[in-house]
């Protein structure tokens, strides 16, 4: 059966130049058509995965969560953004006025443009650029852009705080995320989104899990979700970067705050759990993209019991975490899965062969070496953590001598 | 090119998406500015000295190993569309590369520019 | 730690204490002879040289309180210190400074105890005695323009209509008056002459922030890079800071270098008020000291009360009065935790499971009192009201559908299956979370020593190794028939502030499973010693009755004067004086660090503004 986008889309460029339109313009009209597609399916969904959060984050507090607006409190997000678009925003004194009002649009924007190069199915693909990958990054690290610009324009303390903290981590996370994003392309041979999917005869997880686990805490860091919202801190720094904003401008931050979370569930079901792949896949090629959303949901049910009861770590802690661990464990585990997986190449015949069974060998060698290093991995934080934990504790006052408690009593 | 002019289009779409709202919030929300509501927000108390200020030194470190790292590690993304086609030899050229790599990173740890003060 | 010499037991009475002092200090120690008045009185000009040999010959280390009296008539101002013994606990000494009403000024305490730091301040806030040699003498409660010391028996507020309650009928004449017109000041504020409202800036301020060094001050860097320091204030309208409650706080980076809190947002001149009450009439006041835990504050004023009536009170009373305050340390602890997770960063999971159960306490509460936090509830000599038979409402659900449950049942069911099983769930899911480990341990950490220097008390002090719990050390209504332990933790840091209270809730525990059988033996006794009345008389003198709360030591300075209101009505809330401590706590942490760090020593602002 034939993939229903690529009959829509091969209708549309008939219809359009059955009307004498030319290709270069066909391209344009429905490049336009496809991004807008984009967008306001992804605006539809963060309704709907706004709902989700704050229905989960409800159970898990033992309380009901919206059910006021709509069956099952369905429609509550749009009554908030329908409040929100009836407020003021308002413009604090000595703000500088565009890049703060530039802020909340790049926040959104870089994160609508990830999606871009993700693939929902087969052929369906915004745009298969040849370095997909290297375009994720680059679009993503423009949130970053939005952080600084906001809380730096705001001219507010808290902001000032928020966005430097904010900014401090989500570089630095940025490089054990590119670090472990070499797996999918090194394992490929290639950066474009779609062809990693479409090699992940077996899921890239199950040959790289320590890779895989790297990744999504990178990328649950880069989306600035508990543990990790130091960005935010609701409970230290008010509200951190986004503190000025009100009205639209606010609900943009959240939306985008929302988005990416979700989109880094996205990615890594796309780079590491075979994005569209799953059963009769190749027979009908529109069913990837509910087998995309049923695992996207599933790595994001993570992040929302993250934040459902998890604390939030202190920044230095957080940069501790990723530069002395995550790093040197990205590091670590590339060079060795590489020179193995190398060496294995020039032993064992048909190591690269996609097929189910051919890509077995080459899983089972990657996933040893996964494991080994996971395992020495664990090892080191756990002794690293002991001796933090010794360290505080030799700081640790001296028992003042006192009689017993009590002793006095009747 | 088909594929750069789907990334031109979609980065005006996802910049005009977020605008609109904004734009409709400011023409239908109400606007009454006043000296305190405009006021920068504090917990309620008067900001006292300047924001702008020469800010810690520690989060500039933290941003140039940062650098450093970004730009080595976007050098490693044409070898390993290689990966498959390399023999031993470029692979080992490429794990000197990371190592020393990690070299920095080491340097920058023990010279305590990783740690948080 | 310092040697406690032998001379300091439990019962140094104060005789001894005049004999001890009188011999080293000759002429400026003279005892308190008026009736009704204990202690010793210090000449002012050798107080700190007394002061210190009552903390290190007499062991006396723990300022509890500062009070301050003004005796219009004789032209004098009394301010009244209580020390206390952490060592072997038992009754402390009373020390008094008289000082003259024109000229009011005494020696500052603070590098006695610097603990008095801020009830010094409150003294010159509320009464205008200067403290010679205390660095930072601002007002504390009230705004720095504040025309008078509010305290002083012949300052007369806005709308003052006459010295004491019960006033007289405002219109005889049966012709309504507003209070306003009638009252000589006419205006609801009263400023300085020269004030103009318009283009005020708070003066206060800049001495704030000239304590905290200037806002571009240059900082050393461990780089040897000078980069400028920043003053942040953290509240009063911040959602962490427990209330309408101010930290300014100099940041180098995200480090803390000094840090002055700012408090007062609240301030309601809570004793002035209860000066013009009548005794009984401020039972209720006390329950908006520290709201969480009214029904401890009403047993602190009731026993500070009856003890200078004498007054008798049935065990029935008093077992429903341990009960009552028990249950309310046990729901006030179970906040403290939660809040404490959220300011941590959690997003309200933990302090919604901690409410749940506390929600059910106050269902008790609400069954008994009539309110679930403004309980009102104890008189002198008793209680208001016995228990009901049943105790119904939304939290007793069975379905869908509201039930009504035998009260001793459901205080059964609390205390022996519902409680013990919600301390241990939140034992098992919070206590060794690895972060959360990493956030508190070594964070804010007050050695002992400093904590009895701070005059810190409650679970802030024994967080610190410092066992002194007031039920134990100074026993009061009938905790010493019961068998419990004084929960200590030995580091002094905010993870043992945590642990303490999980362990002091096992130990209420503990109590109140001796509660329960002897509150079913005494089923239909007697809940009321004495005549009930509205209008106590109480005899004249002079006591300061402390009882511990939650938060610490919550005590109560009464003067009586044989009349019906109190002459003097001073609180010690425990809240205010740890704050004390805030600053030696937070220095050198992170900005997320002192929000952690005031979490964990569980404010209230009720209590510290009064």
């Amino acid at each position: 059966m034939e993939d229903l986008f690529i009959i829509i889309y091969n209708w549309l460029v008939s219809l359009l130049s059955g009307w004498g339109v030319g290709p270069v313009l066909v391209d344009i009209i429905l490049g336009v058509l496809g991004s807008v597609l984009i967008v306001a399916y992804l605006l539809t969904l963060a309704l709907f995965i706004i709902w989700v959060e704050r229905k989960l984050v409800a159970r898990i507090q033992d309380r009901i969560g919206p059910n006021r607006v709509g069956p099952w409190g369905l429609f509550q997000n749009i009554a908030d953004v329908l409040k929100l678009l009836t407020k003021e925003i308002i413009i604090p004194d000595g703000a500088d006025l565009v890049p703060f009002m530039l802020a909340p649009m790049i926040a959104v924007a870089s994160v609508f443009m990830i999606w871009a190069a993700l693939p929902f199915t087969r052929n369906a693909v915004g745009t298969n650029v040849s370095i997909g990958v290297l375009y994720i990054v680059a679009v993503s690290s423009l949130s970053i852009m939005a952080v600084l610009m906001a809380g730096w324009s705001s001219n507010n303390k808290y902001a000032l705080l928020g966005a430097f903290r904010g900014v401090a981590m989500l570089v630095s996370y940025e490089v054990p995320m590119i670090l472990t994003l070499l797996v999918p392309v090194f394992l490929t041979g290639s950066m474009r989104v779609n062809e990693i999917v479409g090699a992940q005869t077996i899921w890239y997880v199950i040959a790289m899990p320590i890779a895989a686990v790297i990744f999504y805490i990178a990328n649950h860091a880069e989306a600035g979700r508990s543990p990790f919202d130091m960005l935010e801190a609701e409970s230290e720094i008010v509200a951190g970067f986004h503190i000025e904003y009100s009205g639209m401008a606010f609900a943009m931050f959240y939306l985008a705050e929302f988005l990416h979370a979700f989109t880094i569930s996205a990615l890594t079901a796309t780079l590491f759990f075979g994005g569209w792949r799953g059963p009769f896949v190749e027979q009908v090629p529109t069913l990837g993209i509910i087998y995309f959303f049923i695992k996207t949901f599933a790595i994001y049910l993570f992040n929302v019991w993250a934040r459902g009861t998890l604390v939030r770590l202190r920044i230095d802690q957080i940069m501790s975490f990723c530069w002395k661990f995550l790093v040197p464990i990205a590091l670590i585990l590339l060079v060795l899965s590489m020179l193995v997986d190398k060496i294995a190449t020039g032993i064992i015949p048909n190591y690269l062969d996609t097929t189910l069974l051919g890509m077995l060998p080459r899983t089972g060698i990657l996933l040893l070496v996964n494991l080994v290093v996971g395992a020495l991995a664990f090892g080191w934080i756990a002794r690293t953590g002991r001796r933090e934990r010794e360290r505080l504790e030799s700081r640790q006052i001296a028992p003042v001598e006192r009689p017993a408690a009590g002793q006095q009593a009747k | 090119m088909k594929e750069w002019t789907f990334i031109a289009i979609i980065a005006v779409v996802s910049l005009a998406t977020p605008a609109a709202p904004i734009l409709i919030g400011k023409l239908i929300g109400p606007r009454k500015p006043n000296t305190l509501k405009n006021a920068t927000y504090e917990c309620g108390v008067e900001t006292v000295g300047d924001t702008w200020v020469q800010f810690k030194v520690q989060y500039y470190i933290f941003a140039l190993v940062f650098l450093v790292f970004d730009i080595e590690v976007v050098f490693l993304y044409p070898w390993a569309v290689a990966y498959n086609q390399l023999p031993l030899f470029g692979v080992i050229e490429g794990v000197i590369f990371i190592i020393i790599l990690a070299a920095a990173l080491i340097y920058a740890w023990r010279k305590g520019a990783l740690e948080w003060t | 730690m310092k040697e406690i010499s032998p001379e300091a037991t439990s019962d140094v009475k104060s005789v001894d204490a005049v004999e001890l002092l009188s011999r080293k200090f000759p002429g400026s120690i003279k005892p308190d002879d008026r009736k009704g008045y204990e202690g010793i009185v210090v000449d002012s000009s050798k107080l700190p040289e007394v002061a210190t040999a009552i903390r290190d010959e007499l062991g006396f280390d723990l300022l509890a309180n500062l009070s301050y009296v003004d005796y219009p008539e004789e032209g004098v101002f009394e301010v009244v210190y209580n020390a206390y013994n952490t060592a072997v606990g038992g009754k402390g000494l009373t020390f008094r400074v008289r000082t003259s009403r024109d000229e009011a000024e005494i020696p500052s305490l603070i590098g006695v105890w610097p603990g008095v730091d801020f009830q010094e301040r409150e003294a010159w806030d509320l009464m205008g005695i200067r403290f010679s040699g205390h660095p930072d003498l601002r007002r504390i409660l009230l705004w720095e323009g504040f025309a008078g010391h509010p305290m002083r028996k012949d300052w007369r507020e806005p709308f003052y209509e006459e010295d004491n309650k019960p006033y007289g009928t405002r219109w005889p004449e049966g012709q309504v008056q507003r209070a306003e017109m009638k009252t000589p000041y006419g205006m609801n504020v009263q400023y300085p002459g020269g004030f103009k409202l318009e283009g005020w800036e708070p003066e206060g301020e800049e001495a704030l922030y000239a304590g905290l060094g200037t806002p571009l001050g240059i900082g050393p860097d461990i780089h040897q890079i000078k980069t400028d320091q920043l003053i942040v204030n953290l509240g009063p309208q911040h959602p962490s800071t427990h209330g309408v409650f101010r930290m300014a706080v100099t940041v180098d980076g995200e480090t803390i270098t000094r840090l002055k809190p700012v408090f007062g947002y609240l301030h309601r001149n809570h004793e002035q008020i209860g000066e013009r009450n009548t005794w009984l009439q401020n039972m209720p006041f006390t329950d908006r000291l520290d709201y969480f835990s009214s029904l401890a504050n009403n047993l602190a004023y009731a026993i500070s009360v009856e003890k200078m009536m004498g007054q008798e009170i049935p065990e029935r009373a008093d077992l429903l009065r341990v009960l009552m305050v028990e249950l309310t340390r046990i729901q006030n602890h179970y906040s403290a935790i939660g809040f404490l997770l959220n300011d941590l960063g959690a997003f309200f999971t933990p302090v919604l499971y901690a409410l749940t159960e506390r929600e059910l306490i106050l269902d008790l509460f609400e069954a008994t009192t009539g309110s679930r936090m403004m309980c009102n509830y104890m008189r002198f000599g008793g209680l208001a009201y016995d228990l009901p038979s049943y105790i119904g409402g939304p939290a007793i659900k069975e379905g869908d559908r509201e039930r009504e449950l035998d009260t001793m049942k459901f205080i059964k069911g609390l205390v022996y299956e519902r409680l013990p099983r919600a301390t241990d769930m939140l034992d098992r899911y919070l206590t060794n979370n690895e972060v959360l480990v990493n956030r508190l341990k070594g964070v804010g950490v007050l050695p002992g020593d400093r904590a009895i220097a701070y005059s810190a008390t409650g679970p802030v002090l024994r967080a610190s190794g410092v066992p002194y719990d007031l039920r134990r050390a100074d026993p009061y209504s009938i905790y010493n028939e019961f068998d419990f332990d004084v929960a200590v933790r030995y580091n002094g840091d905010s993870y043992d502030r945590y642990l303490i209270r999980l362990d002091e809730v096992r130990q209420s525990l503990r109590i109140l499973e001796q509660v329960v059988p002897r509150l079913e033996e005494t089923e239909g006794q007697e809940y009321m010693g004495g005549k009930r009345s509205y209008n106590h008389r109480v005899p004249a003198g002079d006591h300061y009755g402390h009882a511990e709360n939650p938060k610490g030591e919550l005590g109560f300075h009464l003067v009586s004067d044989g009349g019906g209101n109190p002459y003097r009505y001073h609180v010690r809330s425990p809240s205010f004086i740890n704050l004390t401590a805030l600053e030696e706590m937070c220095v050198g942490h992170k900005v997320a660090d002192i929000i952690v760090i005031l979490g964990s020593i569980d404010i209230v602002l009720g209590e510290v503004d009064r």
